[in-house]
């Protein structure tokens, strides 16, 4: 795989989920390079978070090929996963949660470390260094349960930049986070974004990205309706005039 | 094992075997209580209970049958699920349900043929008459549930954490769970002679129930969790062979007790302005 080959490659995909007797994703084909920072919007049921997860191997591709980080997703999901820090939409977890924030943190790293070996110092040193990016380090020792939606976000967004992803996807990133809390995670997503990273996020706000270069795909009834690159301030406007068809208003 | 301290046969027995029963039992009650996997943990015991009933009524080795019967009903509930379209939940209560069935139907016919002493043992336990081999073995299988955490320790934390999250960072969840599974349908089949499947729930949750009250940490779970259940077992076991009580179902009433202590007492419910 050379620098120049893009880190996402999907042709013609199609997911189903389990029983289900029709694709959720029909022949997508889809890729994205190093550095790319790509918003996908949509309408609810659109098929946005089974992309996400078709691009890191959770869901099963029933036909095509998928290729992220230069293995194939059918066959190696966990090396893809290993490789790809993903941010699941919507987690709140219960205040006799069990885990502190570092435990947590430390978790993101499980994949990479592999079965039955123990964490080493490396993986505690990129611990503490995903918590300094987001600015929570004060918060390692605290139990997760008892932080805010917006805290534990930014503890599950350290989770995942702890294994230092070559691709980040994000669904609903700034769902529980204040106007200080996304500036500053915009910002931390720019400079992830010229260090190299592709980020491919689902997001409903469009109002803050990051200050990049920002490509915008467009998903509905599981189809790619709109794939073009547009300035962060269009990003909203671009999304809403796909969808003016009835069926996304 | 511990002749050295009590001198008494049966007492050391009836001992022994609670300990390392709760010892076992407490370990994977956290793991059951913390994926929230209680209701499998509740049919397996169920199935192993079924399975040592059919054992006893055919005269084959209860215990083999209890196990086998415990890892078919781990294995079954997927895809029992997916086949006829119903949710995890209901499967397990239908196989909650024919589990139940098959064990009360076998226990009633060897009670008509006058077998009704040997099969009342597998609802409630007996810690008397136990060989030297099944305490063995139920030391065995203490040994197996520790090593399962220590040497899965990071695995089993990222499951517990949140399944979907494990996986996303890459954590083989499929071989692990079914691990957890395999392991606690062995000791519940272990341990049903001893404590009874009746019983058996009591000693896979609420030792974790009562950790979770003051525990903040998951390993401080993992360490607390046995030694309360061990300390509760043993208790039970020297007190009931003293005044002649019945040893499982006076133990599980003292787990209550304690557990109930455990709530007023955590200080996870208190209002304070400790600094973690």
């Amino acid at each position: 795989m050379t620098p120049s080959d893009p880190i996402i490659r999907l042709e013609n995909v199609y997911t189903a989920y389990e029983g289900a007797d029709r694709p959720t994703l029909t022949d997508i084909s889809f890729s994205v390079g190093r550095g790319e920072f790509v918003v996908v919007g949509g309408p609810n049921g659109a098929g946005k978070t089974t992309l996400l997860e078709t691009i890191n191997g959770m869901l099963p591709i029933t036909h095509g090929t998928a290729t992220v980080c230069g293995h194939d997703v059918r066959g190696d999901g966990v090396q893809v996963r290993c490789r790809v820090g993903y941010l699941l939409q919507n987690f709140a977890f219960d205040p006799l949660t069990p885990f502190t924030v570092e435990e947590v943190v430390l978790m993101g790293r499980f994949g990479m470390i592999g079965l039955i070996r123990k964490p080493r110092k490396e993986d505690h040193e990129a611990v503490e260094k995903a918590l300094h990016l987001l600015g929570i380090g004060d918060l390692a020792k605290r139990p997760i349960g008892k932080l805010s939606g917006g805290q534990q976000q930014k503890v599950l967004l350290a989770q995942n930049l702890a294994r230092d992803p070559q691709v980040l996807l994000l669904d609903e990133p700034f769902s529980n986070l204040d106007m200080f809390a996304r500036e500053s995670i915009n910002k931390l997503l720019s400079r992830l974004v010229a260090s190299g990273i592709a980020v491919v996020i689902v997001s409903h706000a469009f109002d803050d990205l990051p200050d990049c270069r920002v490509r915008v795909v467009v998903m509905h009834d599981g189809r790619i309706s709109l794939d073009r690159e547009c300035l962060p301030a269009d990003v909203g406007q671009v999304i809403r005039h796909a969808g003016s068809a009835p069926c996304y208003a | 094992m511990l002749e050295f301290i009590i001198q008494n046969n049966i007492v050391c027995h009836a001992v022994e075997a609670m300990l390392f029963a709760s010892v076992a039992c407490a370990i994977l009650g956290v793991i059951i209580t913390q994926v929230q996997i209680s209701s499998i943990g509740f049919t397996m015991a169920h199935a192993a209970f079924a399975g040592a009933a059919v054992g006893m009524f055919l005269s084959i080795n209860v215990t083999i049958c209890a196990i086998l019967a415990g890892v078919c009903v781990a294995f079954l509930i997927g895809p029992l699920s997916d086949k006829a379209r119903v949710s995890p939940d209901t499967a397990l209560g239908l196989l909650f349900g024919i589990s139940m069935a098959v064990a009360i139907f076998f226990i009633a016919y060897m009670q008509t043929l006058g077998q009704g002493f040997s099969a009342m043992g597998l609802l409630f336990g007996d810690v008397i008459s136990l060989y030297r081999e099944e305490i063995y073995l139920l030391a065995l299988i203490c040994v197996v549930a520790v090593v399962l955490v220590v040497v899965l320790y990071k695995e089993i934390t990222g499951i517990i954490f949140n399944k979907r999250i494990a996986e996303s960072v890459g954590i083989r969840v499929k071989p692990v769970y079914y691990a957890m599974l395999f392991v606690i349908a062995l000791t519940v089949a272990l341990c049903l002679p001893i404590i009874g499947g009746l019983l058996i729930y009591v000693w896979l949750v609420t030792p974790a129930a009562i950790a979770l009250q003051f525990c903040y940490r998951l390993s401080a779970m993992f360490m607390v969790a046995p030694i309360v259940a061990a300390a509760i077992s043993v208790s039970g076991a020297l007190a009931g062979l003293e005044y002649s009580l019945p040893v499982a179902p006076l133990t599980a009433v003292l787990f209550s007790v304690v557990f109930i202590a455990a709530v007023f007492l955590s200080p996870k419910r208190r209002v304070s302005f400790r600094k973690y």
